[in-house]
């Protein structure tokens, strides 16, 4: 009983910040808008059929699940050096370190796009320094590439947190057991570092997934309104169509693919470590 | 003949702290079983490392077999290291983990298996090859672990504290295991500990190491009746300590006691150590004492005794039946005595 009592404020803030929403949401989706583009109180799936039968939503979905996982796979990956980095330091700089590593967090997002657009910007660093060397200029920004990059580089501090905290299996003797066996550094990598990591891979891997599935800001901001997916698909419904079933609709199926996501995760081998 | 393991003037240094090995310097024959003995932090386990290639060494050399290894790393030195916590892969079964360091090698599919089924068999594992380490109990851990270093016939086997995170039943067997193999395969053997009884029973040599030196190498018999310094005295084996003054040769005194001793330093204040299974008690014998306490250890008995220069150990078997409030006489042989200049 106590234990509840204990649980009792986390309890309310997610039930009035999450759970009420989600119904208020659910209840919204299941009305109807009629011709003048009204929203009309009613209880019909039409919304949810309508959506499902759609070409260009499903087009949406595919393009999203594709973005979002080329861009939690890069940042898994790049984020296993730096997690690899952290865990190797002299115990007084992890600390700094794996601050420093998930220091972008700190940045609010549109900080870090803005940021982004002076490096990857029609004149900024990038395309600056390949005038300099007479190379063509690239367009990085306000197309799929500036979103991949900008979404891949704001997964990567979770992907780094998921590693630091899943790497515990990888205890550096290990690494000293395997040299004494003859193993280089490659060898060492491939057969003792990667397959120990495996698990915070995958885990760091589904954590950015969901994450890179819902993200809005980067696709939105990085993608100059050329970028399509279904998080900006559901702003556009509902502030643009002003067709709220429909946004609704879209965020609950979008919400319980995420749902059966990370459901799937955790019954997987090794997915409950 | 010249030592197969040679170290020489070996040292580590951790920061500006006092080294963790200072100046080390000691030799090993082939096929013999040597014992670093010490307190822990006391740079025996940084030796191990050093020899292993763990750590780099900052000043001395280390030869095996004549080849010079102290600048080597560790894959290229070829060390069976069998680690306290045994390190055993987690992921890979104990056949994989013993093929690890030949697969490293470039030892072919057939002839590895070949060998990783004799070491398994030598160390009476054949039948859970396919097991992961954690469906294994911490003995049959500890011999994979040993499988695995012994597989890649390494030039020196390497063994730190083997036999600590086993139960104290299963030590003594172990013990027996481990003797027996490095015997019968004649590696020669390096292995670290902090106990005493582990070090006597197991080694040919055993090197007392107290704060990164060297304070004695010998076979253990010499080690344990002749110690050649005041911590050795302490540390190995039970004895009581006093404060004496050495009189003239062969004569020390300890309060007003003057006692005989087989071997003395120059006159002048010294600490005398006797062992107490050199003491002995009858009817006859030259200082009264009477039996104070009693500690019942099973076949032998430790008798705490009030003597005319101080109270003293003595052990003697329990079937003597002494009991407090016994009234001896005691005579103390003069190589029960170890006199050290203070």
């Amino acid at each position: 009983m106590r234990g509840w009592l204990l649980a009792a404020p986390a309890l309310l803030v997610i039930g009035l910040g999450f759970l009420l929403p989600v119904g208020v949401l659910f209840r919204i989706s299941l009305n109807r808008t009629d011709e003048g583009g009204a929203m009309q109180a009613d209880l019909t799936t039409e919304t949810y059929a309508r959506l499902l039968a759609d070409d260009f939503i499903a087009g949406l979905a595919w393009d999203t699940v594709i973005l979002a996982g080329g861009c939690a796979a890069a940042a898994t990956l790049l984020a296993l050096p730096l997690a690899l980095v952290v865990r190797a330091a002299p115990p007084v700089w992890r600390g700094p370190l794996a601050l420093a590593a998930i220091a972008p967090l700190m940045v609010s997002g549109t900080g870090r796009i803005v940021g982004w657009l002076a490096i990857l910007g029609d004149f900024g660093i990038v395309n600056g320094a390949l005038a300099m060397l007479g190379l063509p200029e690239q367009r990085l920004i306000n197309n799929w590439t500036g979103v991949r990059i900008g979404l891949t580089e704001s997964l990567m501090p979770y992907a780094v947190l998921v590693l630091l905290a899943g790497l515990g299996r990888l205890d550096p003797l290990f690494d000293e057991a395997a040299a004494t066996l003859g193993a280089g550094r490659t060898r060492t990598f491939l057969r003792v570092t990667l397959p120990l990591a495996a698990p915070a891979l995958l885990a760091a891997f589904a954590l950015t997934l969901v994450l890179g599935i819902s993200a809005f800001i980067t696709p939105r901001l990085m993608g100059g309104g050329r970028v399509f997916v279904i998080a900006t698909e559901i702003y556009d419904l509902a502030l643009e169509m002003v067709d709220w079933p429909a946004a609704a609709a879209l965020a609950m199926l979008l919400l319980v693919a995420l749902a059966a996501l990370l459901l799937l995760r955790s019954l997987l081998p090794g997915g409950q470590r | 003949m010249s030592a197969y393991l040679s170290l020489a003037g070996l040292t580590r240094r951790f920061g500006s702290a006092p080294p963790a090995v200072d100046r080390l310097s000691l030799d090993l024959d082939r096929g013999e079983l040597l014992a670093l003995l010490g307190p822990s932090g006391c740079g025996k386990t940084t030796t191990l490392r050093l020899l292993a290639g763990l750590e780099r060494a900052d000043a001395g050399r280390i030869l095996v077999g004549g080849r010079n290894v102290t600048d080597l790393p560790p894959e290229v030195r070829n060390m069976g290291v069998v680690f306290q916590s045994y390190a055993l892969f987690p992921h890979m079964t104990a056949a994989e983990n013993v093929a690890f360091g030949l697969e490293s090698r470039g030892i072919r599919r057939r002839e590895r298996e070949a060998r990783v089924a004799e070491v398994l068999e030598m160390v009476g594992l054949s039948a859970l090859a396919q097991r992961k380490p954690r469906q294994m109990s911490g003995g049959q851990q500890q011999r994979v672990a040993l499988a695995r270093a012994l597989a890649i016939r390494p030039d020196l086997l390497l063994l730190d504290e083997p036999l600590s995170a086993l139960d104290a039943q299963l030590r003594d067997g172990v013990r027996e295991e481990i003797r027996a193999l490095q015997r019968r395969l004649g590696t020669t053997t390096v292995f670290v500990t902090h106990d005493q009884a582990e070090a006597l029973a197991l080694a040919d040599l055993v090197a007392v190491i107290d704060r990164g030196r060297l304070e004695q190498i010998a076979p253990p018999e010499e080690l344990f009746e002749r110690p050649a310094t005041p911590f050795v005295a302490r540390f190995v084996g039970r004895s009581t300590a006093f404060a004496g003054v050495v009189e003239a040769p062969g004569r020390v005194r300890i309060g007003g006691t003057l006692l005989a001793a087989a071997e003395t330093p120059r006159p002048g204040p010294a600490e005398v150590f006797i062992r107490p299974h050199r003491v002995q008690l009858g009817a006859e014998g030259d200082l009264p004492v009477e039996v104070t306490l009693r500690t019942y250890e099973g076949a032998m008995a430790l008798l705490t005794l009030a003597t005319p220069f101080g109270t003293l150990l003595a052990e003697l078997p329990a079937a003597a039946g002494h009991r407090p409030g016994d009234r001896l006489r005691m005579t103390l042989p003069a190589d029960a005595l170890r006199v050290f200049a203070a």
